[in-house]
């Protein structure tokens, strides 16, 4: 138990760091880098100019800078973004609540709505039910998440309402096919000729076996939310994570943008791996 | 009936000032949170917002008459034909903190802009010339700097340099400004409140500013900034692009100005770089006169502004707009719209068109891309307007958008685009600060930046004109010379200049005393004379 | 639900034929500029209006449902395959594999892609015509899109494998690629199915949103995702409802393949 505890942290670390490095070499790599806008105010000198290209190439080194953030990391120091010109520590404290608040409240709404509505359709039995909640879920996916999030700032609701609908449709339909699979599979439908009722087929039937899919479609799910709440944030000016990556990716703020991949594949990595875990717990009770 | 009206002006106008009063609290928007509040070392515009309304100033450029007036400093004096200024300073002024300010705060002030490290575009000016800059304190109202070579515009140029006190514990953040930096939430707002020392007064003897406090509140979508605003959560928005003015003209025509064209210009340009990695046809396009000029007739400026900027804008005519009164050159036209001739000036270069298609002498088709910064709407639609218009006389055009740094590298240092659309801000009106561009040695001459010798005899006879008009105080003279620039660069087109934009602001008309500018800072500029109306 | 079935086949076909068929049905080019009749609402010769520039959004429409409709299904079957692949070897080989492939799924998911993105427009040439530019832009999107759906289909895959029919077809001696494609893949087909389907709006949307990157549709040409994120500006300016089209538009498309994928789970 200890050891596959310790071997799953492990992989955890590992992973992250690479994940560190990955994005800090991604950056790096892409155009624009050693560019910041300051270079076309005007009547600024060639020495100025050279000065500022200069200081956006301090970090140049990838391998190099992110062992010196390592290093700092392991004393409690995130670095300084330089768009912002504030500690990243202090950025992320302030927001990174914020976002986690957002993420919590849109993943529940969107699996209380998602797992309620696939559940209802086989439950009910009902077309129009069905029709409306496809159709729903449809036009929402279709709706790209700017124009919902701001129908909703102009309707004066919480924008975050507008993330988790926007991951809901997601949930519905994968939660709705698996069920449907799940009903045509042989000792199913034998269960439903011989007349076990539509609560007991869900839970003793179909549950074991949509359980495993449906866990790791939770651990997705985190990352889904994240991809979600980014624009959401960006389009409502909400203080988090989301437009935090948005202003550090426009100006190549690399110190920022590893400690938020950081941040990014903490959450993710962990939600999926914990998720691994609970699916194997599951695995060996139901075995 | 003329006294009539002239009675319901009166009691307008006093009514406005019945129910306006002291006090009060401003509210408008930041589109970033500001990188500083060291006034020195300010580099953004959220930081440049709150330094204009924080920090004391020797003089300040009116922003509707265009000349500066005294402000820390009561008179001045340059000396030594621009290597040299004499200031007398206001006696009596205390900082925010109660700190006296005084002459070596000047030169403290000085000494700290012309750090090495310190690279702002006013330090820039400033070092002129090899050497350092001598202070020599006369008395604690008066003041002598001394710099090594003489400094073009050297007056103005103090418009831009905010005094900070060599003695305050407080250091950069004791304000000598009409606001003092009270509060600030990363990410939230900045809340400034009255500064209590501020030395200003109004006609009738009033402590100025009339406001208790402004609150800047962090918001990044100007969408949104225009909710608030119509909304009644904040009381103006210092500029607006022109499909909001129209919004909220629709709603409340009071709710929005049109202060007049700014000197602010959208252009286009062709990448004329020796060793930029472009085809050598394409190359020779552009360094064509004839093909620049033709196609700057070819560009429909009257439709780009109509349609683009929904009537706020005009045709620009060249570098200087016209809005900048003393320095534009008033016999230049601009490039009337006219593609036969465009295509007639291609066909007498050695273009001919075939099949729709316009081909070189070498029968390569004339085709490029324009790249523009993405997100920017009113310039995407620009670019598909000139795809366009190009199109008639025979010209493929691509329109790519990049992130901006991506841009940027292209047209600084990989110079890897082959024509580029952007806009320029100017605050400055004065000839140089324009320098870098014009110089062909310059770091923002676009086209070909960095040039060891001038490339043509045009660019050669532009930097003639430049080093005159740098290197004497005689307006008349500095007036001339660039005015012959602003005539070879119409010749030349270098740079095709396509419109010069509306300043357009919306200011609540709770929001009394309100004189908007062209020039930056648009709505706010007499900050300490605005008042709020009794909510 | 047949006559359900009939109209959701209706609409698609209708929608193809009218991409195919958008330069008889179109009343003008979707670049042609009417810059005197700039923000017209609709009309008998502009039947939805015209835009900032005066370009006929009917045509635009026809147009950018070409784009979109044709090449975002074939980026989410690309990414569906990609999630099969990795997901179901995954899965199915389990172990040290199963780790491996899992890890890099999961660094997958959190790496910051967008800067890759922005390296490949860097790559590319500025000339490249508006369609080589879309073309490329959907196959990105196919090659990025496939991680999270990777996840759930090695876990179904693990649970099939474990599941008594699978044993019993192995103590049967069926093996090997007869075991997946009998016993695994059709038991995987709701998550294939699911991936399809969400893809195909969120890819057209993402094509638009790539605009900002220089990737993408590029001007005139319009793209189905494009003209929906306009609608962006109709919400805080303009109340024309008629603009909605686009979005009514990719809505009807998005629920007739919805009843269509459906109707063939069903009888698969």
């Amino acid at each position: 138990m200890l050891r596959s505890l310790s071997l799953a942290l492990l992989r955890f670390v590992v992973l992250v760091l690479v994940a560190g490095l990955a994005g800090a070499t991604l950056v790096r790599v892409a155009p624009g880098f050693s560019s910041d806008e300051q270079e076309l105010t005007p009547g600024l000198s060639s020495e100025s100019i050279q000065a500022i290209r200069q200081a956006r190439l301090a970090d140049g080194n990838v391998p190099r800078f992110y062992l010196h953030y390592l290093n700092g990391l392991l004393h409690g120091n995130l670095g300084r973004s330089q768009s912002l010109n504030q500690p990243v520590r202090d950025l992320l404290r302030d927001r990174l609540p914020v976002s986690l608040r957002s993420l919590g409240f849109a993943l529940l709404l969107a699996w209380s709505f998602g797992l309620a509505l696939a559940v209802g359709a086989f439950r009910v039995k009902s077309r129009w039910l069905v029709m409306a909640a496809d159709s729903s879920g449809g036009a929402l996916i279709s709706t790209p998440a700017a124009v919902l999030a701001l129908v909703f700032l102009m309707m004066r609701w919480p924008p975050v309402l507008a993330v988790g609908l926007l991951i809901f449709p997601k949930i519905y339909r994968y939660t709705r096919n698996l069920i449907e699979e799940c009903l045509e599979m042989p000792h199913i439908v034998v269960a439903r000729a011989k007349g076990v009722g539509p609560w007991r087929l869900l839970s003793w039937h179909v549950v074991p076996i949509a359980i495993p899919q449906l866990i790791a479609l939770v651990g997705v799910s985190i990352s889904m939310g994240l991809g979600a709440l980014l624009p959401v944030e960006v389009f409502c000016d909400l203080h988090g994570i989301g437009q935090l990556a948005w202003t550090a990716a426009q100006s190549r703020d690399l110190p920022l943008l590893v400690n938020l991949t950081l941040v990014v594949s903490c959450l993710t990595i962990g939600a999926i791996m914990c998720c691994d875990e609970l699916r194997r717990v599951v695995g060996r009770a139901a075995a | 009936m003329r006294a009539k009206g002239l009675l319901v002006s009166l009691v307008l106008l006093c009514s406005s000032a019945v129910f306006a009063q002291n006090g009060g609290e401003l509210r408008f928007c930041l589109r970033s949170d500001p990188k500083t509040f060291n006034p020195l070392l300010v580099n953004d515009d959220a930081s440049e917002t709150v330094r204009y309304l924080t920090a004391g100033f020797l003089l300040r450029v009116n922003r509707l008459t265009q000349q500066p007036e005294p402000e820390l400093a009561t008179s001045w004096k340059v000396l030594d034909g621009g290597k040299s200024i004499r200031l007398k300073l206001r006696p009596d002024v205390r900082y925010s903190d109660g700190t006296p300010f005084s002459a070596a705060d000047v030169a403290y002030t000085m000494q700290q802009l012309l750090d090495p490290s310190v690279h702002s575009a006013t330090s820039d000016a400033f070092r002129s010339g090899e050497g350092k800059l001598v202070t020599r304190v006369l008395s604690p109202t008066s003041i002598e700097l001394t710099f090594p070579a003489p400094v073009a515009n050297l007056i103005s140029l103090f418009d831009g340099v905010p005094i900070i006190s060599s003695a305050s514990p407080q250091k950069e953040m004791a304000a000598l400004g009409p606001f003092f930096v009270a509060e600030h939430k990363a990410g939230a707002f900045v809340l400034l409140k009255r500064n209590p020392n501020y030395w200003k007064k109004d006609v009738q003897g009033r402590q100025l500013p009339y406001l208790d406090s402004i609150r800047l509140d962090v918001e990044q979508n100007p969408d949104i900034e225009a909710m608030r605003y119509q909304r009644g959560e904040i009381d103006l928005i210092n500029t607006v692009s022109p499909a909001i003015y129209e919004k909220l003209s629709s709603v409340n025509a009071s709710f929005v100005r049109d202060a007049g064209p700014s000197t602010d210009a959208e252009e286009m340009w062709f990448n004329q770089v020796p060793s930029a990695p472009i085809p050598a046809y394409k190359k020779q396009w552009f360094t064509s006169a004839a093909f620049r000029r033709a196609v700057s007739a070819a560009i429909n400026r009257e439709d780009v502004a109509r349609l683009v900027f929904r009537g706020h804008a005009v045709p620009a005519i060249g570098n200087v707009p016209q809005s900048n009164k003393f320095w534009f050159n008033a016999s230049l036209r601009p490039d009337a719209y006219d593609a036969a001739g465009a295509l007639r000036r291609l066909q007498s270069d050695g273009f001919r068109l075939e099949n729709q298609q316009l081909r070189d002498k070498s029968g390569n088709p004339v085709e490029f891309s324009i790249v523009t910064n993405a997100g920017n709407r009113s310039r995407e639609q620009m670019a598909t307007m000139i795809q366009q218009d190009l199109k008639k006389i025979g010209i493929n055009v691509n329109v790519v958008t990049l992130d901006f740094n991506s841009l940027l590298e292209r047209m600084t240092q990989t110079f890897n685009y082959e024509a580029c659309l952007l806009g320029t801000v100017n605050g400055d009106l004065d000839p140089s600060s324009q320098m870098t561009m014009w110089l062909s040695s310059g770091e923002d001459h676009i086209w070909n930046p960095k040039e060891k010798t001038p490339a043509t005899p045009w660019e050669a006879e532009i930097d003639k004109q430049m080093r005159i008009q740098a290197s004497t105080l005689d307006l008349h003279k500095r007036k001339a010379a660039w005015d012959q620039v602003q005539k070879i660069a119409l010749e030349q087109a270098p740079v095709i200049y396509l419109v010069n934009k509306d300043s357009l602001v919306a200011i609540s008309p709770q929001v009394k005393n309100a004189q908007p500018s062209p020039f930056r800072p648009q709505a706010y500029w007499n900050i300490e004379s605005l008042m709020l109306a009794r909510r | 639900m047949k006559i359900l079935h009939k109209i959701a086949l209706a609409v698609l076909l209708s929608t193809a034929l009218a991409s195919v068929f958008a330069r008889y049905i179109a009343p003008a080019g979707y670049e042609q500029q009417f810059r005197d009749e700039a923000q017209a609402g609709p009309s008998l010769q502009h039947p939805l209006g015209t835009d900032e520039l005066g370009r006929d959004r009917f045509a635009r429409l026809v147009y950018g449902m070409r784009v979109s409709l044709f090449l975002a299904p074939l980026a989410a079957l690309l990414s569906t395959i990609l999630a099969a692949a990795v997901g179901g070897v995954a899965g199915f080989c389990g172990g040290w594999v199963e780790r491996i492939v899992m890890g890099a799924t999961d660094l997958f998911l959190a790496l910051p892609w967008l800067f890759l993105l922005i390296t490949v427009r860097a790559v590319l040439p500025l000339n490249l015509s508006p369609m080589t530019s879309v073309i490329i832009t959907f196959a990105l999107l196919g090659v990025l899109g496939w991680a999270p759906a990777a996840r759930v289909i090695c876990a179904g895959a693990k649970q099939v494998l474990q599941s008594d029919f699978v044993w019993g077809a192995r103590a049967r001696g069926c093996g090997g690629l007869r075991l997946i494609r009998v016993h695994l893949l059709p038991s995987l087909r709701p998550a294939l199915a699911a991936q399809f389907f969400l893809s195909i709006p969120v890819f057209i949307i993402a094509e638009a949103n790539l605009g900002a990157l220089g990737l993408g549709v590029s001007e005139p040409l319009p793209s189905l995702g494009g003209l929906v994120c306009e609608l962006q500006d109709l919400v805080m300016l303009r109340p024309e409802p008629w603009r909605l089209a686009p979005l009514v538009v990719l809505i009807v498309v998005i629920g007739a393949f919805q009843v269509l994928l459906s109707k063939q789970e069903v009888h698969a």
